[in-house]
């Protein structure tokens, strides 16, 4: 993911021909063209799903306004913002030790801020905890499972401490335990399970009191692929419920497909916050295969495009473009000159994009 | 590796009311009895307990047998007139019962921190205990639902040696009332350690340093109280006004008595006169002018005395009154030593004292009263106190962390 390195700004010094043996890498895009087909067509999250619900009335959700928190001399949050607004999937995005936990843990409602506001659907964590733990669930990042219960066990007890009404524990239980594809293994102990499992296992247990704030800290790590396809749809399916969902990851493709909005923070600031289609229509970048580069680039140069040589394994050209048309009306031209293009995809994702700008802003 | 089902999970069925907070007393308990049936259920499920307590039933058997064969072996011995006929009467109950206790005590002073002291801080190092504080369980139901659970799974040790404490009541001399209340006093001893154990894990980062602190805590229950007395005792000198005890029986013997040797006699004092005798008993008179004599005022010291666990449990059996024991020789009494013992600190040379302030002193202090209740409160003030700093600890939001600590 990435090993995608923002490109040098120099102008490449070498024809990508010279670098490269031509003939091993004709069938090569073959192989990857599922990928560039299915990038090529707008992402689905493209188009957020910011829907009916919140319009006209005051703000619902998270808000967190100018929240800090040190430990000792170190200062792991200073003066950071979030808005996550019910019925939209918030990305929190930074690098490690950019204060995401120590965000989240805030706003879960462990650790007390030292300056700044929560607000949890109106309800103040600092002043009436308990109140606002019925409407959070908390994903941590460390996995944390009793080892010598059983999922179905850990659930139970875990409505038994929302003082669920007994007599739907068992039912809620057996629910979640299908929503996470866990059901077969209800009856192991959660030591037996495997990583990922134990990570399905603790988004159930977030979501045993069907709460209206969802904080997951890294849900996706340790996910199997079809785990994290699983993912998404339940993370979209509940914001859709009019939940307000915050996740923090690294996994920024991912992000890309389920978030409405990002905020990226880093040394304990929130540094931005933009929706992921302000992300798209940002300036972005497109790497370009064909099937022979020297054509390729003859083409490029014919349409007086700027290009670079492709930071990716394959033989392939990096394009800035300004937005999704331009981008459209390259492929079309290219198309038309001949230049026979196998492969036209963005470089990177949207909020990778911003990622890397952001971090390229950093001091 | 079987993948979650790419089509369309069902939907998480919204609870038909969200959590309602029910408040007052039931609702508190439940979730209170929510961590202690988790905390059992690990518990039990951990193969380390039955091992801890199949060791245990086999050292009391052991016990209860090597006393019960060493009893025997010395009442069958006939090659000197050794053993008074009373005590073959008596049994070897008492001194059975008295073992049991002694080392059910000892062991489960050695247990109890086992099963508490990594309590809360194993949940922290494990992960699962901010787990616990982002429910609605509150600081005080998971303290206490740890606690119960600890005592709970430490009170089953107590349960397995029941037997034995039952085979020396049966084996002749002791009462019923003694069991029960020697049980009750062990029960409380362990409850004792088991809050100072949870109390201390939830101050703890690390649970080898909690199971650590809690086993000094203990060590300083159970030795530390003997040498703070000891120490304190050397720093608390006083004096006592008192004159002299003259014991009748030595006087009325005639020189030939084998065991007083010819200077001794010579070395003892006339019969006094009966105008200077200030009070007597059967067996000595006090007599003459009051003087100052150096003493040790253990008195003052004897509140540290009474927080061990042993003298806690010895003085709250109830023991025969010596004279409805007629003349008996009752036999060996280890734990009523120890309460006459720590009753005698207590009492002071004021009481204890031969002929002090001219008075003749009880031989037995079954008057007294009692140290224990004075020891358990001070055991209990001890936990309540460390258990408040523990409540505090576990609050969330949580302000101040101790260095070095992450709530998750």
């Amino acid at each position: 993911m990435m090993e995608h390195k923002p490109p040098s700004q120099d102008p490449p010094e070498q024809d990508p021909p010279e670098q490269d043996v031509p003939e091993q890498d004709v069938p090569e895009p073959v192989a990857s063209e599922p990928a560039a087909v299915a990038a090529v067509q707008p992402a689905p999250a493209a188009t957020p799903e910011v829907g009916a619900p919140d319009t006209g009335t005051p703000f619902t959700g998270l808000e967190a306004v100018g929240l800090s928190r040190s430990f000792g001399d170190v200062h792991a949050v200073v003066n950071m913002d979030l808005r996550a607004p019910a019925g939209q999937v918030t990305a929190l995005i930074g690098p490690n030790g950019a204060g995401k936990t120590t965000l989240l843990l805030m706003l879960a409602s462990l650790l007390a801020p030292d300056a700044g506001t929560i607000s949890i659907m109106g309800v103040d964590p600092v002043k009436d905890p308990a109140a606002a733990r019925a409407k959070i669930g908390w994903m941590p990042d460390t996995l944390g499972v009793w080892e010598s219960l059983t999922a179905r066990e850990i659930l139970t007890s875990m409505g038994r401490f929302y003082r669920l009404p007994k007599a739907q524990i068992p039912g809620r239980v057996e629910e979640l335990l299908a929503l996470v594809n866990l059901l077969p293994l209800a009856e192991q102990k959660a030591r037996v399970l495997s990583r990922g499992q134990q990570q399905r296992l603790s988004l159930a247990r977030a979501l045993i009191h069907d709460p209206q704030v969802l904080l997951l800290d890294e849900p996706a790590s340790g996910l199997d692929p079809g785990s994290r396809v699983a993912l998404r749809s339940i993370l979209r399916r509940l914001a859709g419920e009019g939940k307000a969902i915050v996740v923090s990851s690294h996994v920024l493709a991912e992000l890309d497909e389920i978030a409405d909005g990002a905020v990226f923070v880093n040394q304990g600031r929130t540094v931005l916050a933009q929706t992921v289609a302000e992300a798209d229509g940002q300036g972005r970048k497109y790497a370009i295969a064909a099937l022979d580069p020297v054509v390729l680039n003859a083409a490029l140069v014919g349409l007086g495009v700027e290009f670079e040589a492709g930071g990716g394994r394959r033989d392939s050209v990096t394009v800035t473009l300004g937005t999704q048309q331009h981008a459209a009306r390259l492929l079309r031209d290219l198309v038309e000159a001949g230049a026979g293009v196998c492969a036209f995809a963005p470089a990177s994702g949207a909020l990778e994009e911003s990622y890397m700008n952001m971090l390229v802003e950093q001091p | 590796m079987t993948l979650v089902n790419k089509g369309t999970p069902p939907l998480p069925g919204t609870p038909s009311e969200s959590p309602v907070r029910q408040a007052g007393l039931s609702a508190y308990l439940g979730g209170v009895f929510a961590v202690v049936g988790m905390e059992l259920r690990q518990r039990l499920r951990s193969r380390g307990w039955y091992i801890m307590l199949g060791i245990w039933f086999g050292l009391i058997w052991l016990v209860a047998a090597l006393t019960w064969i060493s009893w025997k072996a010395q009442t069958n011995r006939t090659d000197f007139d050794y053993v008074d006929p009373a005590m073959l009467a008596h049994g070897p109950g008492s001194l059975i019962f008295e073992v049991v206790l002694a080392f059910v005590l000892l062991f489960g002073l050695l247990v109890g921190p086992a099963f508490s002291a990594n309590a809360i801080s194993g949940d922290r190092a494990g992960g699962t205990l901010a787990i616990m504080q982002v429910t609605l369980l509150r600081p005080g139901q998971i303290l206490w639902g740890k606690f119960l659970a600890s005592w709970v799974a430490a009170l089953a040790f107590l349960v397995v040696s029941v037997p034995f404490l039952i085979f020396g009541i049966a084996q002749g001399g002791l009462g019923v009332g003694y069991i029960l209340i020697a049980l009750l006093m062990l029960a409380i001893e362990l409850g004792v350690v088991c809050a100072l154990g949870v109390g201390i894990s939830a101050l703890a980062n690390r649970p080898l340093f909690s199971i650590v602190v809690t086993y000094l805590a203990v060590a300083a229950l159970t030795f530390g109280t003997l040498i703070a007395f000891g120490l304190g005792s050397m720093l608390s000198n006083g004096t006592v006004m008192a004159n002299q005890s003259y014991y009748k029986d030595i006087s009325h013997q005639s020189p030939e008595g084998e065991g007083m040797s010819g200077t001794y006699q010579e070395g003892y004092p006339d019969r006094p006169n009966p105008k200077d005798i200030t009070d007597e008993n059967d067996e000595y008179a006090c007599y003459g002018p009051l003087v100052e004599n150096r003493v040790i005022r253990t008195e003052r010291v004897a509140w540290m005395l009474s927080m061990n666990p042993f003298v806690v449990v010895a003085d709250a059996i109830p023991y025969p009154d010596p004279s409805d024991r007629g003349n008996q020789f009752y036999s060996v009494a280890l734990f009523e030593t120890v309460s006459q013992g720590a009753r005698y600190a207590q009492a002071g040379p004021d009481a204890t004292y031969q002929c002090a302030n001219g008075k003749v002193t009880a031989s037995y202090l079954a008057p007294q009263t009692p140290l224990w209740p004075l020891g358990l409160g001070l055991q209990l003030l001890v936990s309540a106190g460390i258990l408040a700093l523990a409540w505090r600890a576990l609050r969330t939001p949580a302000g101040k962390l101790p260095k070095g600590t992450r709530v998750a």
